[in-house]
């Protein structure tokens, strides 16, 4: 949003075009997460932690290097582990950063009641505004990847921001700074997605991964957080990824459909019921006729 | 059955008791506040009513509250009516003849009983939706204790509570006309409670009746 | 580390071995990502375990904890057989020509030539080289026994045509004759055709001859655990040299140490049996400095038309101006300079000898700075049993360890507390953040730091501690006299603050200075008395110069702190970086790099160019400093490898370099669930001696049949992030990593509680049921492995709240170390399990 201040769009005493004029400025962002070469080290947790200032909390061991079954509305990301046997029985042991997805058409903001409790950017982030939230949780039914949480003290739902707060003053996001292998990247959704498809391919011709592939699901209009996955046909092996997410059909009937016959049949039933007024007035009892003009007292 | 007297003195009837008339307005309210904060959820255009109500946030907490008020009060209304509510051989007529009634030409509608077909469709609409819009409303309020893996769930009860909702707000423009505008006299059988006997003998002909056959007067 | 960290990205081949790097050297770890991402490099992990390393490799092998020299060996046997060596660099920069003397005998039965069964060691003068020049042709040269010196000969006998019989590279490839890949999989439980492929992709980079792709070794400390773990990095090296990976970049031998300084640690002498520098320390039969001199003063030895450097022949430069750095005026040519002063290492002292001696009553008190010697073990039972013996203990710490709180182990009741007399003291010390002064890395990169903030409260630094107890121990000397007290009066104390000695100025005095004007006479460079000194290569043995740490010697110059550099740029793009901090010795970053070029002085590949010889200016050149003799021409074939008296890499470690063997052989773990498949009468190590305290006890494998190992994890380090809820919120509990088929045998479910016994203690923690590891086919034996971290102890955030069941890892760990590194063997014991 600041390059906005750095285009010109007229030169005085110039001859011929403004430079630049017209040209299309790509201001959507992308965190791309190459799983092939996250080591697991949840350097990234607790970067995002410390960013957003939430504390330690106690845990429980679970038979798995994962901290916790899910993300939680003070832990907004969360490395899923998965260990993998495939079919020539050799072991991968899977590693998956899960966080919000920032979707191009994001399921939370279409199933939100709340006036400007979810927001979407023009860089794609989609930001949760806390002071706007009701706490009512139809976000948590939105999303198709479980990453909006409650949070049962402040009643009110929380995710990943893509640390918008840095992204705006032109920092890289809290995890991506933390990643020690540089398993993470950040820049535009251009850029991105060709380092992801390059390195897609060397996978391929170089690694024997011959379902390598990237993971922005068109489902959901395309995500602002893309992985490379080493199986990119199996999705759901990365600590339940899910295969083709979508706004719920569900969502997306309660939004448009049922809303527009509904409120067209409250309109209506209202604007029918005066008009069954104008035209039969009420029921009149004959033998109150003379005296009863409202009711007996 | 009747351990009021349904002729009163004063040559009226009472129509509703004080329990019924207390918990019909436990219902009405809750009911009236459901709608307005509802209508906050359900469409950006209204979202302005939850402000308006001491903060979309405390509507939103208080909402829940309120449905189980009214799901308290609709129980109390089916332990009190249901009986009375059941279908009864002259419905059928009765629901033939609905355009004379729409068109106000009652003369030609057949004698109904306390309750007529409609508010019959009416109470138990109420109920089959009430009972929807409670277990929906039950998992839109715990969103997040319903796991991962069956959380089609949460889409479902989203879904199933806006249709629900849509239902009782039918059925509920069409009570609440009726019974201010539409019906004189009828306001008042929920407030004070009586009806004059030309009241009762036309709209409940068949009650009325009955009163008279079982009828003893209070002095 | 031979190479470094940021010179993995410029490799092509890695073999990962002994290590876990993704999960213990995050940071460190990306530079073998960006080999992979922008070289296509190749990763192969082979480990007891399938680790987060594991995840990232392009092939996995699975190994039964202990075996890594039959793995090692069966490399070397392959490499051979299928011509995938680097045969120039071997002729030219090994030993592998140099005859060996007859009477060397090979372990076929487990023993080498000379072992005295009595004495439990080797009498090692048959491992040495024959004298007498060109002996090719000759099949049975006529060897001038008699007249063999007792050190190495200086003209050594050779056959560049590598055939003779009793030619290094003859023995070698004998020596490994009997690790072929039937034997290999039943020793190490690495299924045949799993093997080959890892051995045959490890090798693909001499393939054909090629001289170009380089390939690099990295190990930490699964290979130095091991009462044989030294002779596993022989092997390691061994390999390297034979496929001439040594000195290239993107090559080498690699080891990754286990925490931020203890390279500095060991460069500074933290071992009893050296000085600063890696000087040998003094025996007693070194009756004067002379003695001592001619000792470990090496003479070349080599074919005589070779140069060699033989670099340490300046030992008695580094010696004489350590002592001028330690006892300065007191220090003179009449008394030796002081070399009475220094105490004379009559037997091992090492680390598991420290707690035996506590425990038999000889150490009387100990001073344990940031060492928690309860955790580290090994048995810990018997350390807590020896502290219990003590009667002080002094631990100088930033929270109360379970060393300070041997006193209130479990297990130990409140009765038995009163009898306990030792006194223990707990000095607050400084955090590492509180602290200046330097840390060096692997990659032997000396860096300073500086202090983020001051220590807390009563929280003191280490070396006002220290400065506290010389100060008033020489003062008391003074007063009271005492049994010889000269080497504390005359120890060199000249700090601008006696009690608070300013890192930097140790830094300046470990840099080295002149005490008299010096002169280079070829260059004219003049230094003048008091000035920081160049490089080691100023330093004298005539008492002109003093110098703390001779691999130090440039890191403080009068240019400056050259430790505090910090630029970046890197013109060659090898991740050389020049000009950031300073790495011993004089800023090499790469060892022995002249072993990048071939015998003519030409990079052996022309896209990673190192080091060169320049025709033109008769001296080497290059994008690295050389790590030679800079106007050596290539004609006068001087060696490499300039630390050896060789000037050549040892394929063959002639006599007492190493204690157990101038080969590595695969020896069993002293607690091993086999005989030693290649020689059952000698499974173990023959110079491993066991302690003999009621806590030496050791497993029947009848009744111990598992196999167990312990390692770390990312989410903690070591024994101090217990105490930290960061760490405790990532991994909150000790588990034991167990084979899903075991599991299945016991009927234990994961998050289940089991207890892990060996015959000396006992670990309880939850079940970790997982696919990672698999059970093991040893010999036709079907073989559990299981693992377990070392980081939960009996004091911490948990463990204080009573939420496991405070049982240290090293309960079980066994009380045998290495006999040239004194590592005890921590990875590969015998336990059993059961539900607890």
């Amino acid at each position: 949003m600041s390059q906005a201040a750095t285009e010109i769009v007229r030169i005085s005493g110039h001859a011929g075009t403004v430079p630049g004029a017209g040209l299309n400025r790509e201001f959507a962002v992308c965190k791309l997460v190459d799983t092939t070469t996250c080591i697991g080290c949840k350097a990234c947790e607790v970067a995002c932690l410390e960013w957003n200032g939430y504390t330690f909390t106690q845990t429980t061991f679970d038979n798995s290097y994962q901290t916790m079954p899910e993300t939680a509305w003070n832990y907004w990301n969360l490395i899923k582990f998965n260990e993998h046997e495939r079919e020539d029985g050799s072991l991968m042991l899977l590693m998956r950063k899960d966080q919000c997805m920032h979707c191009a058409d994001p399921g939370c903001l279409a199933a939100c009641p709340a006036d400007a409790a979810i927001v979407q950017y023009a860089n794609g982030i989609v930001d949760f505004q806390e002071a706007n939230c009701i706490g009512c949780g139809y976000c948590m039914s939105g999303c198709p990847f479980n990453i909006p949480k409650f949070s049962p003290k402040a009643r009110k739902v929380f995710k990943c921001t893509l640390c918008n707060d840095r992204v705006s003053q032109g920092l890289e996001p809290a995890c991506i700074k933390a990643c020690p292998t540089g398993c993470l990247h950040f820049g535009t959704k251009s850029e991105m997605k060709e380092l992801a498809e390059t390195r897609a391919a060397q996978l391929r011709d170089h690694s024997g991964h011959r379902d390598a592939g990237v993971y922005d699901p068109e489902g959901v209009g395309g995500t602002h957080v893309i992985y490379v996955l080493h199986d990119a046909k199996h999705p759901e092996l990365y600590g339940g990824l899910p295969s083709n997410p979508r706004v719920p059909i569900l969502v997306q009937l309660w939004k448009k459909p049922l809303r527009w016959i509904g409120n067209f049949g409250i309109i209506f039933g209202a604007v029918g019921v005066f008009i069954h007024y104008l035209r039969f007035g009420p029921k009149i009892v004959k033998a109150d006729e003379p005296k009863t003009e409202g009711e007996g007292q | 059955m009747n351990r009021e007297p349904y002729l009163l003195p004063n040559g009226r009837v009472l129509r509703y008791s004080f329990r019924e008339r207390l918990i019909h307005w436990m219902a009405g309210i809750s009911y009236l506040y459901l709608l307005l904060s509802g209508l906050a959820f359900w469409t950006p255009w209204l979202f302005w009513i939850g402000v308006v109500l001491v903060g979309a946030t405390v509507a939103r907490e208080l909402h829940p509250w309120f449905g189980i008020l009214f799901m308290i009060a609709v129980a109390l209304m089916y332990n009190m009516w249901a009986r009375q509510m059941r279908k009864t051989p002259s419905d059928k007529a009765w629901w033939d003849a609905i355009g004379h009634y729409i068109r106000n030409e009652d003369d030609q509608v057949p004698s109904a009983d306390r309750f007529n077909p409609g508010q019959k469709l009416l109470f138990w609409g109420f109920f089959v939706f009430g009972i929807l819009l409670l277990i929906s409303g039950l998992v839109l309020w715990f969103p997040q204790y319903i796991p991962w893996n069956v959380h089609v769930v949460r889409q479902i009860s989203l879904f199933i509570h806006g249709v629900s909702f849509l239902f009782t707000v039918a059925l509920f423009i069409i009570h609440v006309y009726m019974g201010t505008a539409m019906e004189r006299g009828a306001f008042g059988s929920v407030i004070r409670g009586d009806v004059s006997r030309a009241w009762a003998d036309h709209h409940h002909h068949s009650w009325y009746e009955q009163l008279l056959r079982n009828s003893t007067t209070q002095k | 580390m031979t190479n470094g960290w940021i010179d993995i990205k410029n490799t092509d081949m890695m073999l990962i071995m002994g290590g876990n790097p993704a999960e213990n050297h995050p940071c460190g770890f990306k530079w073998a990502m960006e080999a992979k991402r922008n070289r296509n490099a190749k990763l192969i992990s082979v480990d007891p375990r399938f680790t987060r390393t594991s995840s990232t490799a392009d092939l996995f092998c699975q190994i039964r904890a202990g075996t890594d020299i039959a793995f090692l060996g069966g490399l070397i046997r392959y490499a051979i057989e299928n011509n995938r060596i680097a045969k120039d660099y071997l002729v030219n920069y090994t030993n592998a020509a140099f005859i060996v003397k007859e009477g060397f005998k090979l372990p076929e039965d487990g023993l080498y030539s000379g072992f005295d069964a009595a004495a439990g060691k080797y009498d090692t003068s048959t491992w040495n080289y024959e004298q007498g020049g060109d002996v090719s042709g000759k099949a049975n040269s006529a060897g001038s026994a008699s007249s063999a010196p007792a050190g190495l000969p200086p003209n050594v006998a050779y056959d560049l045509t590598l055939q003779h019989p009793r030619c290094v590279f003859q023995l070698l490839k004998q020596q490994y004759s009997r690790y072929t890949p039937e034997m290999v999989e039943r020793i190490t439980g690495i299924p045949k055709d799993q093997y080959l492929k890892a051995i045959d992709m490890f090798t693909s980079v001499r393939k054909d001859g090629d001289m170009k792709k380089v390939a690099t070794i990295i190990y930490a400390v699964g290979w130095t655990q091991h009462t044989f773990g030294t002779q596993i990095i022989r092997t390691a090296a061994m390999i390297q040299l034979l496929l001439g990976n040594v000195g290239r970049a993107g090559g080498g031998v690699n080891a990754l140490r286990g925490h931020s300084n203890i390279q500095g640690a060991t460069d500074m002498a933290g071992l009893y049996d050296s000085l600063p520098g890696y000087l040998k320390a003094p025996t007693p039969a070194d009756a004067d400095l002379a003695a001592y001199l001619k000792r470990v003063t090496p003479t070349a030895s080599k074919p005589t038309m070779w140069d060699s450097f033989n670099y340490y022949s300046n030992t008695p430069k580094f010696v004489v101006s350590l002592l001028k750095a330690m006892y300065g005026p007191a220090a003179t040519k009449e008394n030796g300079f002081a070399f009475d002063y220094l105490p004379k290492v009559d037997r091992d002292y090492s680390w598991t000898h420290i707690w035996d001696d506590m425990y038999n009553g000889t150490v009387k008190g100990m001073m344990a700075f940031g060492m928690n010697g309860v955790m580290i073990g090994p048995d810990t039972n018997k350390n807590i049993n020896a502290l219990k013996k003590a009667d002080w203990l002094v631990v100088g710490e930033i929270y109360p360890d379970e060393t300070s709180e041997f006193w209130r182990a479990p297990g130990i009741t409140t009765d038995e507390q009163k009898n306990i007399k030792t006194t223990v003291y707990r000095l607050p010390c400084a955090g590492f953040a509180e602290k200046d002064g330097s840390m060096t890395n692997s990659a032997r990169w000396v860096t300073w730091k500086y202090a983020a903030v001051p220590p807390p409260g009563n929280a003191r630094l280490d070396q006002d501690i220290i400065a506290q107890i010389f100060l008033r121990v020489r003062d008391l000397y003074k007063r009271e006299g005492g049994k010889f007290p000269d080497p504390i009066l005359n120890l060199t104390w000249n700090y601008a603050d006696a009690a608070h000695p300013p890192l930097s100025q140790l830094a300046m005095e470990l840099n080295g200075k002149a005490l008299a004007e010096l002169k280079d006479d070829k260059t004219g460079q003049v230094i003048k008395a008091g000035q920081q000194l160049p490089g080691f290569a100023w330093l004298k043995d005539d008492g002109t110069t003093m110098c703390g740490n001779w691999i130090y010697s440039g890191c403080w110059t009068e240019a400056g702190a050259q430790i505090q550099r910090r630029g970046t740029e890197d013109p060659s793009g090898l991740g050389v970086y020049p000009n950031w901090a300073w790495s011993w010795p004089a800023n090499r970053r790469v060892l022995y790099n002249r072993a990048s070029c071939d015998p003519d002085g030409k990079p052996w590949d022309p896209q990673r160019k190192q080091v060169w010889w320049n025709e033109a200016s008769q001296s080497w050149a290059g994008n690295d400093v050389p790590d030679f003799k800079p106007d050596s021409n290539p004609k006068d074939h001087m060696g490499p490898f300039i630390m050896n008296p060789e000037g050549v890499g040892r394929l063959f470690a002639p006599i007492g370099v190493l204690a157990d063997g101038p080969f590595p052989e695969h020896y069993e773990p002293i607690e091993s669930p086999t005989k030693n498949l290649f020689h059952p009468d000698q499974s173990s190590n023959p110079l491993v001696k066991k302690f003999k305290t009621p806590y030496d006890k050791f497993g029947d494998p009848a009744e111990y049949t598992i196999v167990c190992t312990t390692y770390r994890l990312t989410e903690h380090y070591h024994y101090w992030t217990k105490n930290n809820p960061m760490n405790v919120q990532l991994i909150p509990e000790p588990f034991v990593e167990i084979p899903v088929e075991l599991a299945q045998d016991k009927g234990i479910k994961g998050t289940d509680k089991v207890k892990v016994i060996s015959a000396r203690g006992e670990y309880i923690a939850k079940a970790f049921v997982t696919r990672r590891l698999k059970p093991l086919m040893i010999d036709g034996k079907k073989v559990y492995p299981i693992g377990l971290p070392i980081h939960q102890g009996f004091r911490g955030i948990a463990e204080d709240e009573g939420r496991d069941a405070r049982t240290p890892a090293n309960l079980l760990t066994p009380a045998v170390t290495d006999p040239n590194a004194h590592t005890p063997e921590s990875k590969g014991f015998l336990v059993k399990l059961e539900k607890a």
